[in-house]
């Protein structure tokens, strides 16, 4: 068994070699090679860290946190091995091990970072025992690959094994409820954020006791259904946290909190604090230093597509990927409050990836951006479902005439372009998932050269 | 002028983005100088059926559906009375399956539902998930027609002649024999995958797997509800037709792009 094992390894690696001469990328194909050969290789592949594994699943924030907690671990002087964003199933775990073993089986890295799929922690947990588990938090999201949310959360509760510390959400009660019964839990969270309310009509999931069906009552809403709360019949409630954000600040540059002293991230949007605070908790545990998680947060550059900023010739533009409600409505937030005119190109593409289904359009808040920037300038529909994005642009009370439906990516960010601008105006493009990709190799090819300075805050 | 719309839990029936059903008929109505009073009711709630124009129920995950058979059911005297009366109601998916007599589990027990109509549903073992496209019962195509103030040559709501949404259930749904689906299925499984209906239609109530949410992109069957609840709330039988070329863009899509095989 022992020769199929380096056959798959070496036969996955010069594969992954040839691709990448190729100059082909992106593909989970030297992945599914090796294990083909040897279904195991995961198993073997992983025990070579002498640091041992940390995966973080959860619906959203598995990348950012997978790439806030490599700076800080990298910050702290460790070598780290992880996944290509996206590449969070079997195949493309296998894949990242591939690249970071040597042809004589070593590691070339001290610890394993993965962001995995939900429905991937299962398989997963049988080829190898994470030292952490991070859970992000759980929303509505691509249901129609894997059923409802509830099955979802119970297969991730199910499949984590004992001696995994867990690392979880307390503002979350989707994700809290798995720490329920487990012994090594260290749960992170806010105080309050400065948006938090008292009361809250949003799009909320999982407004029942895990523990009785009973509805969970809030003291405090933080956005979706995270936030302060408690079930008043068998008193499951909002855990303490471990490490617990206070005094938080939002500005345009960053994001600033205190835990026992004052950290900051570059990133903007709440949802970004709780990956940060994951990253940290995550750390902590592993006995990183708080002046290096400290450093590590702040100068995290954020990758491809997650606020990504674009200087194009005239003017620049912001790329966010879109892939929720919970996530679009974050970003409506964040456009609401921007005083400068406003240029929107919205990419909804229905591929796998995406989720099929697109009604969850109509759980988003557009509304909300009708109402606060009817002044917006150009609103473009792009993509597999341009005409679905612009029918819910139509219902959200947006006049007809600054909807524009432009099915071809390249033409619809042409158009975006040709829009008489003013240097401060904001322009924004929102794709999902497998627009983003396209979207990003045109932009890439648009900008001007060496505009993106190494360093810069997104 | 005014319509009242009683979206009934809609914290607990919240799948799909099925609100966008809600939003659709308010906006109908409106641009057509209609008022709309829209009253969300959820568990334990005061309902007045007796004020109500339209009724929408819409899908949700088995366990929050399972907490809210009963809450309905002490209410089911009022909602039968209104439904003999005339009472508009469009449900969806896990609310279409709530009007029939009962769901059977995949272990074979039975569930009651409020046993309106005569319809069960029975679990299946695989998802039924993906586009749909329905053809028109010729009834309902009649309906339709007959729903607007004028006739127009182009394009208009009034001459779709088919259904388009997204499906994603595993309960398999079948009518009794007095029951009339609302059309064929030229593309996806439809209410059971075996008989080539979709969906049902019962005096003044609807029932759909459709998704998408099943009323913007249908904006025909959007307003044949309006056009049936204001009949029965002003005894005006029609409705102006509005400028839909986004909506028919947005249901020709689906057809162009998923009518051509099953």
């Amino acid at each position: 068994m022992r020769v199929r094992f380096w056959l798959a390894l070496w036969t996955g690696k010069i594969v992954g070699l040839i691709i990448k001469v190729l100059g082909k990328k992106g593909t989970t194909f030297p992945g599914v090679i090796a294990r083909k050969i040897y279904p195991d290789i995961i198993k073997l592949l992983a025990l070579s860290f002498k640091e041992g594994t940390i995966i973080i699943t959860g619906t959203n924030g598995k990348t950012t946190t997978n790439n806030l907690l490599a700076s800080v671990l990298k910050t702290a002087g460790l070598e780290v091995a992880f996944n290509r964003e996206g590449a969070n199933m079997l195949t493309g775990i296998t894949g990242a091990l591939l690249q970071f073993t040597s042809f004589s089986g070593k590691s070339k890295a001290d610890i394993l970072l993965l962001e995995v799929d939900e429905a991937t922690v299962p398989g997963l947990c049988q080829q190898l025992t994470p030292r952490l588990a991070v859970v992000t938090n759980f929303f509505r999201d691509q249901l129609d690959r894997y059923g409802e949310l509830d099955t979802t959360i119970n297969l991730v509760k199910e499949a984590l094994p004992d001696d995994t510390q867990l690392i979880l959400n307390a503002d979350d009660p989707l994700v809290a409820q798995i720490g329920i019964g487990k012994e090594e839990v260290y749960y992170y969270g806010v105080q309050s954020l400065p948006s938090s309310k008292k009361e809250s009509s949003e799009t909320r999931e999982g407004r029942y006791c895990a523990k009785c069906g009973q509805e969970l009552t809030y003291t405090l809403f933080h956005y979706g259904q995270l936030g302060v709360y408690k079930c008043p019949f068998c008193g499951f409630q909002r855990p303490d946290p471990y490490i617990e954000a206070k005094d938080i600040n939002q500005g345009e540059q960053g994001i600033s909190f205190w835990v026992d002293r004052e950290y900051h991230i570059p990133l903007i949007g709440s949802y970004n604090l709780y990956n940060a605070l994951a990253a940290f908790c995550a750390a902590d545990r592993i006995g990183i230093a708080r002046e290096d998680i400290g450093r590590g947060l702040q100068i995290f550059i954020s990758d491809a597509g997650r606020m990504e900023q674009f200087t194009l010739p005239g003017y620049k533009l912001t790329l966010t990927l879109v892939k929720n409600p919970t996530g679009f409505d974050q970003v409506i937030k964040t456009l609401a409050e921007i005083d400068k005119p406003l240029h929107l190109l919205i990419a909804i593409n229905d591929l796998a990836a995406d989720g099929r289904d697109i009604s969850w359009l109509w759980d988003v808040d557009f509304e909300t951006l009708a109402e606060k920037r009817a002044d917006i300038h150009q609103l473009l529909c792009s993509g597999l479902r341009a005409e679905d994005m612009a029918l819910r642009l139509k219902y959200a009370g947006f006049t007809e005439d600054k909807i524009i439906i432009e099915k071809s990516l390249a033409q619809a960010v042409d158009k975006l372009g040709e829009y008489q601008k003013m240097d401060k105006d904001a322009v924004f493009i929102l794709p999902t998932y497998t627009a983003l990709f396209p979207l990003r190799d045109i932009l890439v090819t648009k900008r001007i050269p060496d505009s993106r300075v190494k360093g810069e805050s997104a | 002028m005014k319509l009242t719309i009683y979206h009934l839990y809609p914290d607990l029936l919240d799948l799909y983005g099925d609100r966008g059903n809600v939003l659709a008929l308010a906006a109908r109505c409106r641009w057509r100088g209609i008022e709309v009073d829209i009253r969300r009711a959820s568990l334990g709630d005061p309902i007045d059926f007796s004020a109500a124009d339209i009724v929408f129920l819409g899908g949700g995950s088995d366990r929050e559906q399972s907490i809210l058979v009963e809450d309905l059911s002490s209410r089911g005297t009022d909602l039968r009375d209104g439904i003999e009366d005339g009472l508009v109601l469009l449900t969806i998916c896990g609310g279409y399956q709530l009007l029939g007599q009962y769901y059977q589990t995949g272990e074979g027990k039975k569930i009651p539902g409020l046993g309106i109509l005569d319809l069960y549903t029975v679990a299946g073992n695989k998802r039924l998930i993906g586009n749909v496209i329905i053809e028109l019962e010729p009834e309902l195509k009649k309906n339709v027609l007959d729903s607007y103030a004028s006739s127009v040559e182009e394009e208009s709501a009034q001459k779709l002649n088919t259904l388009v949404g997204f499906e994603n259930h595993s309960g398999k749904t079948y009518l009794g024999s007095n029951l009339r689906p609302l059309g064929k299925v030229l593309r996806g499984y439809g209410n059971n995958g075996e008989d080539d209906e979709e969906g049902v239609r019962y005096k003044n109530v609807f029932g759909t797997y459709l998704h998408g949410p099943f009323l913007p992109k249908n904006p025909h069957i959007a307003d044949l509800l309006i056009r049936l609840a204001w009949e029965r709330r002003e005894n005006v039988s029609t409705v102006s037709l509005l400028g839909d070329n986004m909506e028919i863009v947005a249901h020709q899509a689906i057809i162009s792009r998923f009518g051509s095989n099953r």
